[in-house]
């Protein structure tokens, strides 16, 4: 029988089974244990244990562990919208350099307003925390809500041109758009209906829009907003059209007024 | 440290760096295919891992997305690919332990947490069951009284890391990871024969 102080450590048993000792130190331990029936028991237990902890650690955090198939979409969504956004970003890189200005814009409107088609799909599976900006409203968060459809109130009325949103509720915006550690510096908290086209202040009114947005930003929004409001107000188009279209694509209802395909020249 | 350096750059949302170019290039969808691949590996292995961590679910889940996003940045950079499953765990670890530090949630006792408790159902037979729950309750005695650093040992290694792995993931040395699972597993093994 070996004496005690040769026997084999507990740690050097759980190395060697996972070969990370010498080749020379795990043959001497490999012998040792084939000899000793106490390391032998030892490193039988210890193996045991462990494979009582797995069944355990699988009893506690399987339940858990759900909807791998549902994490799967929102990873590939997820990464679908960071290429995206990095071909953008790509592209008016390429074109300033080569093109200055102009071809810059060009191609960063034609990535925004193809992006513009097809992300709202994209992000109806909304990961808990957004990745990247948010740059058009969200159709299941900001559907667009009115306070009236009366074109006598929206018309008769003298309104505030902007209302500023509260500070808790911008809060809640951000928190639904997965944004909530958002500064407020980098989103303004924008109405999808303006009251002053009958508008109400509703969350689902409500959506951030960044200013990081190049070309279809808040200024032309704005433009738009004012534009709708003359129109309905001389009677050329009905309130409740007019509140439609600005809620279902605010960027197509743009064009559709204004007869063209990008923004228009706006004083700051 | 080299390594450290990468994990922080891959946590962050940076899309102007050198490696934007690869990333318009058709390599993109292999790259996400490869990502995809490796959560359909590991994903039910780390949110095991993110709950033994004292993650709630919601939050391992964000802490999942958040890795494999980290891990296709990662590989868009065209960063090394050596041991990504180490990667992963390491990222995985990092980030959970800035969002545990975010809600303050560490002082919580891993068992008392809703996201990692007992399920010991299975068993028709009652007697079967009630030593099933006898066992159980033994082994979460001495889970809890483990310290935090050998519960996550124990569990990385659960999950198949190696030593090295384990080592590389907590920041520890091979030694001080041989000891504290020795120790773990002592403690186990010493439950199992009462």
């Amino acid at each position: 029988m070996l004496p005690d102080e040769s026997h084999i450590s507990d740690e050097e048993l759980l190395l060697a089974a996972d070969d990370v000792l010498s080749r020379d130190r795990s043959a001497a331990v490999a012998k040792h244990v084939s000899l000793c029936g106490t390391c032998r028991t030892r490193k039988q237990k210890l193996e045991e244990a462990l494979a009582e902890f797995v069944d355990f650690h699988r009893r506690a955090a399987d339940p858990g562990v759900r909807l791998a198939g549902e994490q799967r979409a929102v990873l590939k969504t997820q990464i679908a919208a960071l290429t995206s956004l990095r071909e953008s970003w790509w592209a008016v890189w390429t074109s300033t350099f080569s093109f200055r200005g102009i071809a810059a814009a060009f191609a960063f409107a034609f990535v925004l307003v193809a992006g513009y088609r097809t992300w709202p799909a994209i992000l109806a599976s909304r990961p808990a925390i957004r990745p990247v900006p948010v740059f058009f409203p969200e159709p299941g968060l900001t559907p667009g809500a009115v306070a009236t459809a009366d074109r006598t109130a929206v018309c008769g009325s003298s309104q505030p041109k902007t209302r500023n949103v509260p500070v808790s509720l911008q809060r809640r915006v951000f928190e639904e758009y997965g944004i909530p550690g958002a500064s407020p510096k980098a989103y303004e908290v924008d109405y999808l209906i303006t009251p002053a086209l009958g508008g109400a202040d509703d969350i689902r009114n409500l959506w951030p829009q960044s200013y990081s947005s190049a070309v279809w930003n808040a200024r032309v929004k704005d433009a738009l907003e004012d534009r709708l409001h003359d129109l309905v107000c001389d009677g050329s188009v009905d309130l409740v059209a007019a509140q439609r279209d600005i809620a279902s694509d605010w960027i197509a209802a743009y064009k559709k007024y204004f007869h063209t395909d990008s923004p228009l020249e706006t004083t700051p | 440290m080299a390594e450290d350096q990468t994990i922080s750059d891959t946590t962050g949302v940076t899309l102007a760096s050198a490696g934007l170019a690869d990333a318009v290039s058709a390599g993109a969808s292999a790259l996400e295919e490869e990502v995809v691949g490796w959560f359909d590996e590991l994903q039910a292995k780390l949110m095991r891992y993110l709950l033994t961590a004292g993650l709630s679910v919601p939050d391992a889940e964000e802490i999942v997305q958040e890795t494999f996003l980290a891990l296709f940045k990662h590989l868009t950079r065209g960063k090394p690919r050596h041991n990504i499953p180490a990667w992963i765990f390491r990222v995985a670890h990092n980030l959970a332990l800035r969002r545990r530090s975010l809600v303050q949630r560490d002082r919580q006792n891993l068992l008392e947490s809703p996201s990692y408790e007992f399920v010991a159902g299975g068993d028709p037979n009652p007697e079967d069951q009630l030593a099933l729950k006898q066992r159980l309750a033994r082994l979460a005695g001495v889970w809890q009284a483990l310290p935090e650093q050998a519960r996550l040992c124990l569990a990385l290694r659960a999950e198949g890391l190696t030593y090295r792995e384990i080592a590389q993931v907590l920041g520890m040395s091979l030694g001080a990871v041989s000891i504290s699972l020795a120790r773990s597993l002592a403690r186990f093994a010493c439950a199992q024969e009462r």
